[in-house]
């Protein structure tokens, strides 16, 4: 046994030491030899949440598809972690862009964009003017002015899909936000300007959670709205907080509006109660930022907004119960968006 | 068996510091050994461009540049070209350091005291949004420049301490005067905790420039400053001066409990608070002092990421006070062990970050390789723990007249 254990760390010790010497350089590594190095910081629902930075996660990775890239990724939890998360990508210097993505990283890249002005960064949802940072953001009040739209004109009458009907007794949609902010509200303000055009004795109740990642808040916001306040359609902007609204809709019957991806593809288990969902191309956002680095031609300090002409948001009919609304209202939102891109509707940007 | 297992105990609980810390070194290497099979085995379950063929499977973590990421990483890669000890993963690695030694004080004082304090996060929550607050109106009226520097953040550091050891005091104040079980207030009083802030927050403090949850900032010269030219760079979240008042407030601490009377009263309330009351300790006014203590160094771990780290405070604090329980409990409760244990936490969050840089290792994995190290590190210490008490009971020997020397020198006895 004694020279059994010996022999063994004998082995072991070798065995161990060849291996240091031999690779901590490291198979499996991920390319250092591609033409780009993309760094990627989330927004705190994280991945997984079906909507928001799942779509940014689709357009790196159909330029992954496209273009010879290398990524890495960051999650954090919460907002203070933003600061270091982009700090690391920066301080290593083998980025060749950042993307922060969603409106709450403008207060850590504000301080990140100017320590390192080598750096070149893209922010989501928000706009920050340096010369290193290039700025997306999209058209979400016309894009919720169309689901808006939408809901005005089913609340109003009798419609049933699948397992769930409308309430034509009351005329009543709902609203649920994640965080209070500025642009979770251009979301709401967009959506109410759409039902008031569609329908103007329409009443849009609201809520918000306070979190982008809290489901079982967001259920209790969308139950309390359907079962108390005679909600028939709930249009949420709250990330993963949302799948507790298609959740809500599911279990009463009801119908809910998915935001960012096309829920009814993302969340197929909700697929039976979602009408339609506000579609925000993030992902094209993230893509075109990646082929502007691949071909050298990034340029920072400028903004670009992507509204309902550049099809950067748009109402996308859901999967399986999309089929089953009525052509009269589809055409009416085709008008709609057409006035808007026209001007001729003027949607409110805020509350 | 159990004459076995008694010995085995015994020995532990009858070990040297030399034998404990090599028993330590020993588990952490043992620990490296089991995470490092599992990494090359999740390796082959992963998919990758290029890995290590071998019998028909593709592997494609290497466990050993994992663990060189993991710990060298966390020092900034020393034995590579270009290396300054000024960098930022070490910069990192210290700042958790710094943050944790504070609230790894705050659980083991209450430790020792006989105290489970599990409030340490949210006295830190309060005691971090009274310094942020503070600092920012005192701020209208304090001169600026060095000025400022030297007036606020003491004012900082001390409204913190007093708010965090306020909302210690309470827990205690229960405890002591209506026998509430200290772990339940404390559980409790962290939801408390992170609802009046927030409240605070969305009612008064919000900073109207911003929409994510935060304070206004505190002026720069009210941040902690670093030393220029020899310390880390001003962007890099972390000053040497913090790191050494919190380096000076561990010794003052195990100063303090091992060669004051205060000290010598608490621990003895620990060990057997029958026996300290028949000694004349007042054991309800024992119990609100060591948890104002413990709330107070809670809160001025608050402070310090408040001052040190974002320069304002922010509704999502992390975890460090929910760390700092399991960085007393590694130390075994022992002031000065906080700090390495302390170090340990920092090198392992720093190396987490590293390895997520530099290899395709998901951070999940490198979640369950930073647990398994701390799991094998603190299991000896925790066999300690139970054993002393079994050991003593059941073994006659002789009595140890000279128990308060025992518990001085490496403060292991008194645990809990």
């Amino acid at each position: 046994m004694p020279r059994n254990r010996r022999t063994f760390l004998t082995g072991a010790g070798a065995a161990g030491l060849a291996g240091l010497a031999g690779c901590v350089g490291g198979f499996g590594d991920d390319g250092g030899d591609s033409e780009a190095r993309i760094g990627m910081v989330y927004a705190t629902g994280g991945l997984g949440d079906n909507s928001f930075n799942d779509m940014a996660q689709q357009g790196l990775l159909d330029a992954e598809d496209d273009f010879d890239i290398a990524f890495d990724e960051r999650e954090p939890e919460t907002e203070g972690e933003f600061t270091g998360a982009q700090r690391d990508f920066a301080e290593s210097g083998d980025y060749d862009l950042v993307s922060c993505i969603g409106f709450a990283q403008l207060d850590a890249l504000e301080e990140n964009a100017d320590a390192y002005p080598e750096q070149d960064f893209i922010i989501i949802d928000e706009v920050l003017e340096v010369d290193n940072v290039r700025s997306y953001i999209f058209g979400e009040p016309e894009g919720s002015f169309q689901v808006g739209h939408l809901a005005g004109l089913l609340t109003d009458m009798e419609f049933a899909a699948a397992e769930s009907e409308t309430n034509p007794d009351a005329n009543t949609v709902g609203f649920v936000g994640g965080v209070e902010s500025p642009l979770i509200e251009s979301f709401e303000a967009g959506f109410k300007a759409g039902v008031e055009y569609a329908n103007e004795d329409a009443e849009v109740v609201t809520s918000y959670v306070g979190d982008f990642n809290d489901t079982a808040g967001g259920q209790e916001a969308a139950l309390s709205m359907y079962q108390d306040q005679d909600a028939d359609i709930v249009f949420h902007a709250a990330g993963r907080t949302g799948v507790g609204v298609l959740q809500a809709a599911q279990s009463e019957g009801r119908f809910a509006i998915g935001v960012d991806a096309d829920q009814s593809l993302t969340e197929p288990d909700y697929a039976d109660v979602i009408l339609a969902s506000m579609v925000k191309q993030v992902d094209t956002a993230v893509y075109s930022a990646v082929e502007s680095v691949v071909n050298d031609e990034f340029e920072g300090g400028e903004t670009e907004r992507l509204g309902l002409e550049e099809e950067g948001v748009r109402a996308v009919y859901g999967d399986t119960i999309g089929d089953e609304i009525p052509d009269d209202v589809k055409g009416a939102l085709d008008e709609s968006r057409q006035a808007i891109i026209d001007g001729e509707i003027d949607v409110p940007q805020e509350l | 068996m159990r004459d076995r297992v008694e010995r085995l105990l015994e020995r532990l609980v009858r070990a040297s510091a030399v034998e404990r810390i090599a028993v330590s070194v020993a588990a952490l290497f043992a620990s490296i050994l089991v995470g490092a099979v599992l990494v090359f085995v999740s390796g082959g379950f992963a998919s990758c461009r290029t890995g290590l063929e071998l019998a028909g499977w593709t592997f494609c973590y290497n466990p050993v540049q994992v663990y060189y990421e993991l710990f060298l990483g966390a020092m900034g890669h020393p034995l590579q070209g270009g290396w300054s000890p000024m960098n930022y993963s070490l910069a990192t690695t210290l700042q958790q350091t710094t943050l944790l030694i504070f609230t790894g004080l705050s659980v083991a004082v209450a430790f020792r005291a006989g105290l489970f304090n599990i409030g340490t996060q949210g006295q830190l929550v309060v005691g971090g949004l009274a310094t942020a607050v503070s600092v920012v109106y005192a701020a209208a009226i304090v001169p600026g420049g060095l000025v400022g520097t030297i007036v606020l953040i003491p004012i900082g550091v001390l409204v913190g301490a007093i708010f965090g050891g306020l909302f210690g005091a309470i827990p205690g104040a229960l405890k002591a005067y209506a026998d509430a079980n200290e772990v339940i207030t404390t559980i409790m009083l962290n939801f408390v905790a992170v609802g009046v802030t927030s409240t605070l927050l969305s009612w008064q403090f919000q900073d109207p420039n911003s929409s994510n949850p935060q304070t206004q900032p505190v002026p720069e010269y009210a941040e902690i400053p670093t030393i220029p030219y020899v310390g880390f760079g001003g962007r890099m979240d972390f000053s040497l001066l913090a790191f050494a008042f919190a380096v000076a407030l561990m010794v003052g601490v195990a100063w303090l409990l091992a060669r004051t009377s205060f000290g010598y009263e608490l621990r003895t309330s620990g060990v057997q608070p029958e026996a300290a009351a028949y000694g004349g300790v007042d054991d309800k006014r024992m119990v609100v002092s060591s948890m104002t203590l413990s709330g107070a160094l809670g809160g001025i771990g608050g402070a310090f990421w408040v001052l040190m780290v974002h320069g304002r405070w922010l509704e999502n604090v992390p975890e460090l006070g929910f760390d700092g329980i399991a960085v007393s409990i590694l130390a075994g409760n022992n002031p000065l062990g906080v700090g390495a244990a302390a170090f340990l936490f920092g090198i392992l969050q720093s190396g987490s970050r590293s390895i997520g840089t530099a290899t395709d290792v998901p951070p999940e994995l490198v979640g369950v390789l930073s647990g398994l190290i701390i799991l094998f590190v603190a299991m000896p210490e925790f066999f300690r723990m139970i054993g002393s008490r079994y050991v003593g009971v059941e073994r006659e020997r002789p009595a140890r007249a000279d128990g308060g020397e025992a518990g001085s020198d490496d403060g292991g006895d008194a645990d809990a």
